[in-house]
């Protein structure tokens, strides 16, 4: 009897092992594709829904310690280095020491890209083919990632949130940004650019709740060289999550009838 | 050498800054300008065409009425005044340069005058008499000062983009990247602690009409820049029928028994335009316009 059960499972063990020895072999040395990621109808990775950054990039795209208020963080900066020429680099020592008031977002202003993607609220993205719509619960921002082969318009153009034209390579959305006014920061700690800035964005579903979203970031009147950041963007899978509404240009002076009680 | 182009469109935050005692005392002396003709293509909310009973719209892939595309109001609506926008002529020409406009939009009650009970039609009053010269923040309209319109002013404040996807209809306003994302599933709205600018939307579709159930709704909007006002009790039921490939019909009932003594109903009509990219519209305080300063309190002070 024993011995028969043990013929038995060394049979089961051997076929397991000859079925996956076969899988790896068919595949050679590509790694596995993700297989559930939703899709739409023409076979892209499908990125609508809810999703939001668990970083703390929004106060520090770097390494910093926890200060009063500000939880301690690990870069999204790849290298923890930001190559600013050297006038740049003082500007930014500046920014810092006088970030309370000179930071635009204390002024509720629009954030810019990338800083919009990792401000600590939800955002939804609605997929259709000629263009991806990014709907923010920051101010009510938005972004339209035009995906039909549209080239940016005639510039240069001052915008808060810059022009976004995106194309597929493989699974990943390639978004290329310009156009940008001078008047945003990358985080609360003085990083900041020109309006010579421009950005290459991708975003690829790892699984179905997870985005890598990569930026490399490129501004030649303020840094020596292009640099990168990543982080991840997680799906916001509470069954009736939703945007709501961060007005903060609003808060200070409300306007409410005297409605009779 | 790349043009200089400043893309951002600036909102309306002159109209209460550029306002002084010369313009309003100018606004009394000169004699009103005369009536304007319609303008072409003008629809009257009031006197509508008929519709054709037979229209179908297309549909969606997921089986919706399309209503996707890119619209605008043809029915010559201001957002200086929805009750009587010629009466406020000489104000709001005073200020703005704008053509004066003539859609009444307010169909139900007949006079097109919002349904206010007393101690609101008094408030309503003390908004009007200040809304040239505002005495207090709180008395200048609330999009003059960078604030959201609400709806269903966002309606008739400028174009939109409709965007339908399985279970969701998408609207996405020009103005202020103002934005309505509106389920279409049965979910129950959000706890009613929660004010929402924009409203809580959740539609239905009843044939080629959908219906918007949009509560939660912010005290803090007004319908116009004289002062019409709600309270945060603000229920509003739309409807949006499509009536021909270029036509939308849009009728709002409005109800807020803390301040209107019945509901009331106000119409748009929608015209479909070539579909244009949706471009940044930024609005913040601060804004400079053709030189004039916008700041609130240095044009108040004087």
């Amino acid at each position: 009897m024993r011995v028969r059960s043990i013929g038995v499972l060394s049979v089961v063990v051997g076929i397991a092992l000859s079925v996956a020895l076969a899988r790896v072999a068919a595949q050679g040395a590509a790694p596995p594709r993700p297989a559930d990621v939703p899709r739409t109808a023409d076979g892209k990775p499908d990125l609508s829904g809810i999703w939001q950054v668990l970083n703390t990039a929004s106060w520090d795209i770097q390494d910093h310690q926890a200060s009063q208020g500000v939880p301690g963080g690990q870069g999204v900066v790849e290298g923890n280095v930001i190559p600013y020429q050297p006038a740049a680099a003082a500007k930014k020592r500046e920014n810092f020491e006088h970030r309370a008031t000179a930071d635009p977002e204390s002024k509720c202003y629009l954030p810019g890209v990338p800083r919009i993607m990792y401000m600590p609220f939800p955002f939804q993205i609605f997929q259709a083919p000629a263009r991806i719509t990014m709907l923010f619960e920051y101010v009510h921002a938005t972004r339209a990632i035009y995906t039909n082969g549209t080239p940016h318009p005639k510039g240069h153009i001052d915008w808060w949130m810059g022009d976004s034209r995106g194309r597929w390579e493989g699974d990943t959305l390639v978004v290329d940004v310009v156009d940008f006014n001078e008047d945003t920061w990358f985080d609360r700690a003085g990083n900041f650019h020109s309006a010579e800035l421009h950005l290459v964005e991708r975003f690829t579903m790892s699984d179905r709740d997870h985005i890598t979203y990569d930026v490399t970031v490129e501004d030649p009147k303020v840094f020596t060289r292009p640099w990168r950041m990543s982080m991840v963007l997680y799906r916001r899978t509470e069954p009736r999550v939703q945007l709501l509404d961060y007005d903060c240009y609003a808060f200070d002076r409300p306007f409410h009838p005297p409605v009779p009680q | 050498m790349s043009q200089r182009f400043v893309g951002t469109v600036i909102g309306a935050v002159l109209v209460g800054t550029i306002l002084s005692a010369a313009a309003v005392k100018l606004a009394a002396q000169a004699p009103p300008p005369p009536k304007n003709p319609p303008p072409p293509g003008w629809i009257d909310p009031r006197n509508p065409p008929k519709e054709d009973p037979n229209f179908v719209p297309t549909k969606t892939p997921d089986g919706q009425p399309n209503f996707q595309g890119q619209w605008g109001q043809a029915s010559d609506i201001i957002t200086y005044s929805i009750e009587d926008p010629e009466a406020e002529r000489a104000g709001h020409t005073a200020i703005s340069g704008q053509r004066p406009m003539i859609g009444r939009p307010i169909i139900d009650p007949p006079d097109g005058k919002i349904p206010y009970l007393p101690w609101a039609m008094k408030f309503a009053e003390v908004l009007h008499e200040e809304h040239l010269k505002p005495s207090k923040p709180e008395y200048l309209d609330p999009v003059s000062r960078g604030f959201q319109e609400g709806v269903p002013r966002i309606n008739y404040q400028g174009a939109f983009h409709i965007q339908q996807f399985p279970g969701t209809l998408l609207i996405t306003y020009d103005y202020h990247h103002s934005y309505r994302v509106i389920p279409l599933d049965a979910r129950p709205h959000v706890g009613s602690d929660i004010k929402l600018w924009m409203g809580d939307s959740r539609g239905h579709w009843e044939g080629n009409t959908l219906v918007v159930d949009v509560t939660n709704n912010s005290d803090q909007t007004w319908f116009a820049i004289v002062g019409s006002f709600h309270s945060d009790a603000l229920h509003m039921t739309e409807r949006w029928t499509q009536t021909a490939p270029d036509h939308i019909v849009y009728i709002v009932t409005m109800e807020d028994p803390k301040v209107y003594s019945r509901p009331w109903k106000l119409r748009i009509d929608f015209r479909r335009q070539p579909v244009d990219e949706q471009w940044e519209n930024a609005v913040w305080e601060g804004n400079m316009l053709g030189g004039l300063p916008q700041d609130f309190w240095g044009a108040a002070k004087k």
